[in-house]
């Protein structure tokens, strides 16, 4: 389990995480939700003993984790953000170096990387050099080159930046898989869609503050409307945003408008008000909120700012 | 035209902010411009001070005359006395003075031998005693001692005529030629005859009373006589490869060195360093393997050229080979602090390598690799005896040129690992502050 206890890390112009706490559970996978500059990084960065804290303590299986306790990172695997590998080199070659690092014997390294190169579906490409491998495929070995010494904790700092959608869903297929082997897998995201998707329970991030945690059912919990409307733009529409404004907070955009509904607002008034103002019912769709409405209604800010 | 100013604005804006680009546009030529100036043209147009053993051994009037020249010449610097072995300061003698030489002190000595101008002399005999571990040092000693020597001959050559007038004539004759002469110059050009027979005998006389059968048919080569003596380096295979080679070599080193631990931007920023870190290695082991693999590439690098200059040049590195290994050791150890120095002080890859190409090309002209530093001003031979490259190429030489023991050499590899170790704690002290990660 991990436990992160109070922990604040200050730099010279900025309080990155400011008294944080949380627990981690073996075997969860754990989402970290946040804009950029939220301070997901920074707790990576401490989750794994680059930095030291400024206060407070981080703890892996009650072993403490500082950037002088080299033993505790046996326990880690880490997938950086950005692709941490040397471009001149094959595939194999990178897993080689990197898994040489945790002293596994030559002859099981060797099978240990053709297993992982199999897994992440690049063994037929493991003597390409890196730089001529496309953006997915680099984000694989990336991932690749963090479980060669079987580490019971994966760390994600937003693996997917840059990747296309099939590769997307590849990586996402992948760690959902580690996950259900028994991995816990900690992963930072800005994409509320991942955090949705992948993580069994979200902590939301922002100016180095939890500011909401639990699993995705108790955090939209926390809004004080069950649906999001979405309001289709067309001509019958062109003139109504004082109207759609009575009824909520309104998020103009390109195509649509996307109204928060006040709290208690009977959704019969809604619609009658609409149908009086000649708006069809088919330019009304009504979502299940997402944590992109909950960050904007805790922090007033959109995720994306 | 508004769009082209506000292009070249946007070039100059940029070149401006790269440091790198405007330090190798104009400090490095700058520099090297001073350097080069100051040797080939400039404020002085000869070198000074070049430090030369010296001792006299004669007690004529003439091997003082010339002693005191020297003595108050600007290109000389007349080196009188040693310490010895039981830490003594003693004057030279014709031994000493040779051993001084040959353990690389000073390039030249000059010695004013006991017979350098006796009674029966035509001319001025002197012994130099030289190690060319550097041609154009050597060849400028030898032209400007000739230079200084030479300006003293109108003297000794006049008086030398004066003495052949009497061999010839025979003493009696000749001093009464002599006093006819000067009656008719008196007569003429109303100078007084004592002052005009004082002239001729000058200061010498005293010497050129005697009759010296030999040397008539080479007058001039016995006006001076000066016997030239190699004393180092008399077997080496093909002198100028085996003196140029250290430093070219120690150039191309620092090189690969600096770009190699400059390195350590790049896996940093492309996040290798903290998927490293996150393993079990610390960021003590991270510098350790990044120092140790810079001194070992550094020695491959080195012996590499060598060998080169073995098979193309024959330079004779097998003979003193473990003494090679171990000044290649020292000198690859003092590139790689340097290197790890740049790398902590830097920011960034572009600043360290523009910062290190700077500094690499004024050692390597200030510590010797492309001229001999004696034509230097005297601060910068004093500076560049703070460069890795003037102690790596000394030490060369010490090894090839001279053949010098392991005993010998230890100042060398001592130097080098001194200025390796005060780097490295510089280093440390500003990693331990987090620049690089």
């Amino acid at each position: 389990m991990i436990e992160i206890k109070n922990i604040t890390k200050k730099f010279p112009s900025v309080t990155a995480l400011d008294n944080i706490s949380l627990k981690i559970n073996d075997k969860e996978f754990f989402g970290l939700l946040g804009p950029n500059g939220a301070g997901k990084s920074t707790l990576m960065n401490l989750l794994i003993g680059y930095l030291d804290a400024d206060e407070g303590e981080i703890t892996i299986d009650n072993e403490k984790v500082k950037r002088d306790n080299l033993l505790v990172r046996t326990k880690i695997g880490l997938v950086p953000q950005s692709i941490a590998l040397y471009d001149d080199l094959s595939a194999f070659e990178n897993l080689e170096i990197f898994g040489s690092f945790y002293g596994i014997k030559k002859r099981l390294l060797r099978a240990v990387i053709a297993e992982n190169l199999n897994r992440v579906q690049l063994y037929d490409r493991r003597k390409d050099k890196v730089k001529n491998f496309s953006g997915g495929m680099k984000r694989r070995l990336n991932i690749a080159a963090s479980l060669l010494h079987d580490p019971k904790l994966l760390l994600c700092d937003e693996p997917t930046v840059g990747v296309d959608p099939q590769s997307r869903n590849a990586i996402f297929d992948y760690l959902i898989q580690l996950n259900e082997e028994g991995k816990t897998i900690v992963y930072t995201t800005h994409y509320m869609e991942e955090a949705e998707r992948l993580c069994s329970r979200i902590a939301i991030i922002d100016f180095g503050k939890i500011i909401a945690e639990g699993t995705l059912e108790k955090l939209l919990e926390k809004l004080p409307y069950e649906q999001t409307i979405i309001i289709n733009k067309n001509h019958s529409t062109a003139d109504k945003i004082e109207l759609f404004k009575s009824f909520g907070n309104l998020l103009n955009e390109q195509e649509k408008y996307e109204l928060k509904p006040f709290d208690h607002l009977k959704l019969s008034d809604f619609f009658r008000s609409m149908e009086e103002n000649d708006i069809s019912y088919q330019s009304i769709d009504l979502h299940k909120p997402t944590l992109e409405a909950l960050f904007l209604h805790l922090t007033g800010r959109r995720l994306r700012d | 035209m508004k769009a082209v100013i506000s292009l070249i604005k946007k070039d100059y804006k940029l070149f401006f902010h790269d440091k790198p680009a405007v330090s190798l546009t104009f400090l490095v030529p700058a520099v090297l411009i001073f350097l080069f100036g100051s040797i080939f043209g400039g404020s002085s147009s000869a070198p000074t001070g070049i430090h030369i053993a010296f001792v006299n051994n004669s007690e004529s009037k003439v091997a003082h005359k010339l002693e005191s020249v020297l003595d108050t010449t600007k290109a000389f610097m007349l080196i009188k006395e040693f310490t010895n072995d039981e830490g003594k300061t003693v004057k030279f003698d014709t031994n000493s003075i040779k051993d001084y030489v040959r353990k690389g002190n000073v390039s030249a000595a000059l010695v004013i031998p006991q017979d350098a101008f006796t009674d029966t002399s035509t001319g001025l005999r002197l012994k130099f005693y030289y190690d060319p571990k550097n041609e154009i040092e050597m060849q400028t000693i030898q032209g400007l001692m000739l230079q200084t020597i030479m300006s003293q001959m109108p003297n000794i050559f006049m008086a030398s005529m004066q003495h052949r007038a009497e061999t010839f004539l025979g003493k009696n004759k000749g001093m009464r030629f002599n006093r006819k002469i000067a009656s008719v110059v008196s007569e003429y050009y109303g100078v007084d005859t004592s002052k005009i027979l004082n002239w001729t005998k000058f200061s010498f006389s005293d010497s050129l009373v005697s009759d010296s059968a030999s040397n008539k048919n080479n007058f001039f080569k016995d006006l001076l006589d000066l016997q030239k003596t190699q004393l180092v380096g008399q077997n080496v295979n093909n002198p100028n490869a085996t003196r140029s080679v250290g430093g070219w070599a120690m150039m191309f080193l620092l090189f690969t060195i600096t770009a190699s631990s400059t390195s350590l931007f790049d896996e940093n920023k492309s996040g290798v360093v903290v998927r490293i870190l996150s393993s079990p290695i610390s960021r003590v082991q991270i510098l350790w393997g990044k120092y140790l693999y810079n001194i070992s590439l550094g020695c491959i690098q080195l012996l590499v050229l060598f060998m080169t200059g073995y098979i193309f040049f024959g330079i004779d590195i097998f003979s003193n080979f473990i003494n090679l290994i171990l000044i290649i050791i020292a000198a690859a150890a003092a590139s790689t602090s340097f290197g790890m120095l740049l790398a902590a002080f830097s920011k960034t890859s572009a600043q360290a390598n523009g910062l290190g190409t700077f500094l690499i090309l004024t050692m390597s002209a200030i510590g010797g690799a492309w001229f001999p530093t004696f034509i230097l001003p005297h601060f910068i031979q004093i500076l560049s005896k703070g460069t890795i490259v003037y102690w790596s190429m000394e030490g060369f030489l010490q090894v090839l040129w001279r053949n010098a023991n392991t005993v010998e050499i230890l100042p060398y590899v001592g130097v080098l690992l001194g200025i390796t170790a005060v780097v490295n704690f510089i280093s440390i002290l500003q990693f331990k502050k987090g620049n690089v990660f």
